[in-house]
């Protein structure tokens, strides 16, 4: 069984999207993550659901997670707030989210094996990987589920 | 050791080099100091017993485990969150009024930079000041570049506030009181300039907003602290090792030890985990240290600090006060434009060739004017100290770059007015008064 075979489609968010709506369709249909393109339609970076927090997070909060404790109470629950107005491409580099190297990021070819999806999965702490053709277009993505799924019910 | 001049010759091509990479980073910093460091044993200008166990010409140990000793204690003090506690306490002292705001948090900056040191302290206001500008609705950039400053200028105070002095107690013997002593009056009448001066500097970010700064109000500042016993001990702990400073000469042992001893207990006291009493620890500046004090140590051992401590004598010829101007001035420029780290680590060998075993006020005072202008000559730029590269890194991730030119644009006039006001200190205490 290749990547291809057990690639399903997902939404994909473009860098131009606006970053509320594309968080809002992550809560809302129970998504493991975002894959973000590029221009060309590229995976640039799957974010896993738990990174997509991140866009609403001032990096500060980050570097001393201490101070998040001092919001009051009604604006901690707004956090996502900070999302309005804000493309993707906006929240990306502050962020960091752009990985340095390509090995860096999760993404498999159509023709690779469970095997080696699991292995990127598993190096890249990623709970989604993208699946690219041999042009780079995403074709669809591999879940952490589908994959285990597969490959207990092959074993 | 007696050194061909092949040697000498590589030794000097290996130092430049390694400088000119750091001072332009075209290399990482670490990385040019480890391969300067590995060619010097390379080319044997330097070997495993003088970079390991050599005192005048080898890793200095004292410097290295005092950091990290201070980087430990800082380690566990993060975890109090008494820094994020003392910060919103005191912006809302200042009814979030944006000049007060700057005022207090550079003053919390410069007192707790002298108590431990400059780097870690502003790795721990910087983030929770972004919290502050983001309430009070003003831009952090002009807050940033202030506490680096600030920075500089309290950790100037003491032996322990800023690694070029560290550098310089090892090498001089000077005590922590001796820095306390000599240099804490003058940082506290700069702090009391810089306080005015950054008035002006940064008065577009000033513009109070009534209705943002309620917003800093609203802060929990006790929400910050999580562990109010662990804080009880950590503050005794920290008082303890002040003390321990002070006494340091009297009790006979080295500040590094005291450190680590401070260190010890508190990791004893704190019951964390390693990770989290570590997570302070930059090994990087470690590992850089380590490669530069094998690359200084190498030009020490082939005799050439020797040579250009005799050509430093016979210029001085001991006229002391031209010998003070000159290091002064001539750090505070070097310091902007090298890191003053590395600058420091390769001048205290020639300083101390120049001072030697003299107590006499006036040759000790070129001891503090090399401190003096390392340590102000920092704040020239963005990459002059490791406190303004520590703070523009934050600021970068943080979406508020502060590029080179805009730091050094407010630098030079700190710089300048700070050096300014050292030169008639020195020279009234150390040639007039003394």
């Amino acid at each position: 069984m290749h990547a291809s075979d057990l690639a399903e489609s997902f939404p994909v968010v473009h860098l131009d999207d606006d970053a509320l709506p594309a968080t809002r369709a992550l809560a809302k249909e129970g998504l493991p993550g975002l894959v973000v393109v590029d221009d060309d339609g590229g995976p640039l970076v799957v974010l896993p659901a738990s990174q997509v927090l991140r866009f609403a997070l001032p990096e500060y909060l980050e570097e001393d997670p201490r101070l998040a404790g001092m919001y009051p109470e009604e604006e901690a629950d707004a956090f996502c707030a900070a999302l309005e107005g804000k493309t993707v491409r906006e929240l990306m580099p502050s962020k960091q989210f752009l990985p340095k190297h390509d090995r860096d990021r999760p993404v498999v070819g159509a023709d690779d094996t469970i095997i080696e999806v699991a292995a990127q999965m598993s190096r890249q702490h990623s709970p989604v990987v993208a699946v690219v053709d041999d042009s780079q277009t995403v074709v669809g993505v591999i879940t952490v589920h589908r994959l285990l799924g597969a490959a207990l019910g092959s074993s | 050791m007696t050194a061909d001049t092949w040697q000498v010759v590589a030794a000097v091509a290996v130092f430049v080099g390694a400088y000119v990479a750091i001072a332009t980073e075209v290399v990482h910093r670490v990385k040019a100091a480890l391969i300067g460091a590995a060619l010097m044993l390379a080319i044997g200008a330097s070997d495993g017993d003088v970079a390991f166990f050599s005192q005048d010409a080898g890793i200095d140990w004292n410097v290295i485990f005092l950091l990290l000793g201070m980087m430990v204690i800082v380690g566990v003090l993060k975890q109090t969150g008494l820094f994020e506690y003392v910060a919103v306490w005191a912006a809302k002292r200042a009814g979030g009024r944006p000049y007060r705001v700057l005022v207090l948090l550079c003053t919390m900056t410069a007192v707790a930079s002298a108590a431990l040191d400059n780097v870690t302290t502003v790795l721990l206001i910087v983030p929770v000041t972004l919290l502050v500008c983001d309430r009070i609705g003003a831009r952090p950039e002009g807050f940033l570049i202030a506490l680096a400053m600030a920075s500089n200028i309290g950790g100037m105070a003491t032996l322990i506030g800023d690694p070029p002095n560290i550098i310089i107690a090892s090498r001089s013997g000077l005590s922590f009181n001796d820095f306390l002593l000599n240099l804490g009056p003058l940082a506290v009448v700069l702090m009391g300039v810089f306080l005015v001066l950054i008035r002006w500097l940064f008065r577009s970010s000033f513009s109070y907003d009534a209705e943002r700064a309620a917003a800093v109000m609203t802060l929990d500042e006790r929400r910050a602290i999580r562990d109010p016993r662990l804080l009880r001990r950590s503050l005794v702990v920290l008082a303890l090792t002040l003390v321990g400073f002070s006494l340091h000469t009297a009790l006979h042992v080295a500040p590094s030890v005291v450190a680590l001893l401070g260190a010890g207990v508190l990791v004893l006291v704190s019951e964390l985990s390693s990770d989290e009493f570590l997570e302070e620890v930059e090994w990087e500046t470690l590992v850089f240290f380590a490669g530069l004090f094998i690359m200084v140590g190498a030009l020490v051992n082939v005799g050439v600090i020797e040579y250009l401590g005799e050509q430093a004598a016979d210029a001085v010829g001991g006229r002391y006060l031209l010998a003070m101007t000159g290091l002064l001035f001539g750090s505070a420029v070097l310091s902007g434009i090298v890191d003053n780290i590395p600058y420091v680590a390769t001048m205290s060998p020639l300083v101390d060739d120049l001072v030697g075993s003299s107590e006499s006020p006036e040759r000790v005072a070129l001891w503090w004017a090399l401190a003096v202008g390392a340590d102000l000559g920092g704040n020239a730029t963005a990459i002059g100290a490791s406190a303004n590269v520590v703070v523009t890194g934050i600021a970068a991730r943080n979406d508020h770059p502060i590029s080179f030119w805009r730091f050094t644009r407010y630098g030079l006039v700190v710089t300048a007015v700070t050096i300014a006001l050292s030169w008639p200190y020195l020279w009234l205490r150390y040639f007039v008064l003394a």
